[in-house]
């Protein structure tokens, strides 16, 4: 029997309904992943944070300090190595610890001065979040909260990462 | 003539172009908006500020206060341990031996070294080892570290250096330890291992089999395990984590009527890592010790 031959100059529809699965895989994928409400902090690079059973979220855009390998961050500013830190006792008064604390109260100076001109309160402890990568020494950790107690932001948060990516 | 059979119809195809189109403008616009690993906070207590001036005598000590402490300690003799106190008297320590679970990216799987060994192979310039014998950066291996694990450990003495406890785990898979079971007697299905340091686990403890009763340290966990539950059960080292966490939970239920229940300080020195610090806090907090401050030992 005569074999018949393919038709290669015949036009095959495309069919679309295999891309449809993919992207409804994809989409539902999505959907579940999504944040809707947003992130208020954001992970920092060159440092791990640890993982932690926490689901507590920021409620607020707050100053954040990070504090890995190599600096002691503020708002994205260098402000100290962070062996300096580790090298040096614990004097408020003394470099590094006094580099950081003029620098946090620069900082809630002007916090202060924003929340009177939007007729807030003023006098009210100021919130910080500290990103440390989770190797750091609890020396450093200690002394970087520390000086932020000095400097008047009370309500210190450690940014961390939720267990199972925050599913249950 | 004769009549031709008509062909039955096939059915048309949707037009599914333009659902193609609105999902091509939906993924990119939910991708911009999707966490793959989201952020939480821990929050901290700093010590409020007193309205006592210095004129004013100390206030004496509160007898029925419970001020309860939770200390991560290590000594040359004794080794690393973890230790309760409360009303000036603390708990037996709670002894344990550090281990660092790597996740290789060469491999993607996970294996765990003795940090010692890390570090001194590291001095030599040989980063930890993969499971597939390839060697990981000597210089960024802590960039690797998925978990720093404390496991427990059973000394009889002072002076015996002591086996590692293993114990019955849940998992989700990859022989990771989820949640560690207790029995009807809220006691931990738990052994010394065998061998040097106890490092293999026993053979006399077996995986419960389907249908045994048992809990973990979460409230109302108490369930029969079903088959696919039991297969998935692993043998694991004792978490020392989990030890202390029993421990909290029967304190905070004992004194759930004292004024500063939900109050506990952690106490580390110099060289702890934060890793443990917030895994302590965790441990505190699930136990309702909400009220975390922390402090430095001998410090």
């Amino acid at each position: 029997m005569a074999r018949k031959s393919r038709k290669y100059g015949e036009d095959v529809p495309f069919s679309l309904t295999s891309m449809m699965d993919m992207m409804t895989i994809i989409l539902v994928f999505m959907i579940k992943n999504i944040d809707a409400e947003g992130q208020l902090v954001t992970q920092a690079e060159n440092l791990i944070l640890p993982v932690s059973t926490s689901k507590v979220q920021a409620k607020e855009v707050s100053l954040t300090v990070i504090v890995d390998k190599g600096f002691v961050v503020i708002d994205n500013a260098k402000i100290v190595p962070t062996e300096d830190v580790l090298n040096n006792e614990m004097e408020v008064d003394k470099y590094p610890l006094a580099k950081i604390d003029s620098v946090l109260k620069e900082r809630r100076t002007a916090e202060q001065e924003h929340a009177l001109k939007m007729g807030l309160p003023a006098d009210e402890a100021g919130n910080i979040i500290v990103q440390i990568d989770k190797n750091i020494p609890y020396d450093a950790m200690y002394k970087v909260m520390a000086v932020c107690g000095y400097s008047g932001y009370t309500n210190i948060a450690f940014a961390v990462l939720m267990k199972n990516g925050g599913e249950e | 003539m004769a009549k031709e059979i008509k062909k039955p119809a096939r059915p048309e195809e949707p037009d599914l172009l333009p659902a193609m189109g609105l999902f091509t403008i939906l993924i990119p616009m939910l991708l911009s908006m999707t966490a793959f690993q989201k952020l939480a906070i821990v929050e901290i207590n700093m010590p409020e500020r007193s309205m006592i001036t210095m004129d004013n005598e100390t206030p004496p000590p509160d007898e029925q206060a419970l001020n309860l402490s939770l200390a991560i300690a290590k000594s040359e003799t004794l080794g690393d341990y973890l230790v309760i106190g409360a009303r000036g008297g603390f708990q037996p320590n709670v002894y344990f031996k550090e281990m660092w679970t790597f996740r290789c990216k060469k491999d993607a799987q996970l294996i765990t070294h003795d940090p010692e060994k890390v570090i001194a192979d590291a001095a030599a310039g040989h980063g930890p080892k993969c499971k597939d014998g390839s060697e990981m950066d000597a210089e960024k291996y802590l960039y690797e570290i998925e978990t720093i694990e404390l496991w427990a450990i059973d000394k009889q003495s002072e002076e015996d250096p002591g086996r590692v406890m293993w114990a019955i785990y849940t998992s989700q898979g990859e022989n990771v330890p989820d949640s560690v079971y207790v029995d009807g007697n809220n006691s931990f299905i738990a052994m010394p291992g065998e061998g040097p340091m106890g490092l293999t686990p026993p053979p006399a403890l077996k995986k419960p089999s389907p249908g045994v009763a048992l809990a973990t340290l979460s409230p109302n966990s108490a369930r029969t395990l079903k088959p696919d539950v039991a297969n998935s059960n692993i043998i694991y080292p004792l978490s020392a984590y989990d030890v202390i966490a029993k421990d909290l939970i029967a304190i905070h239920t004992q004194f759930i009527d004292l004024e500063d229940v939900d109050n506990i300080i952690i106490v580390a020195d110099d060289n702890t890592q934060f890793d443990k610090i917030i895994s302590l806090m965790d441990r505190s907090k699930d136990a309702g010790f909400v009220k975390v401050n922390l402090a430095k030992l001998g410090g």
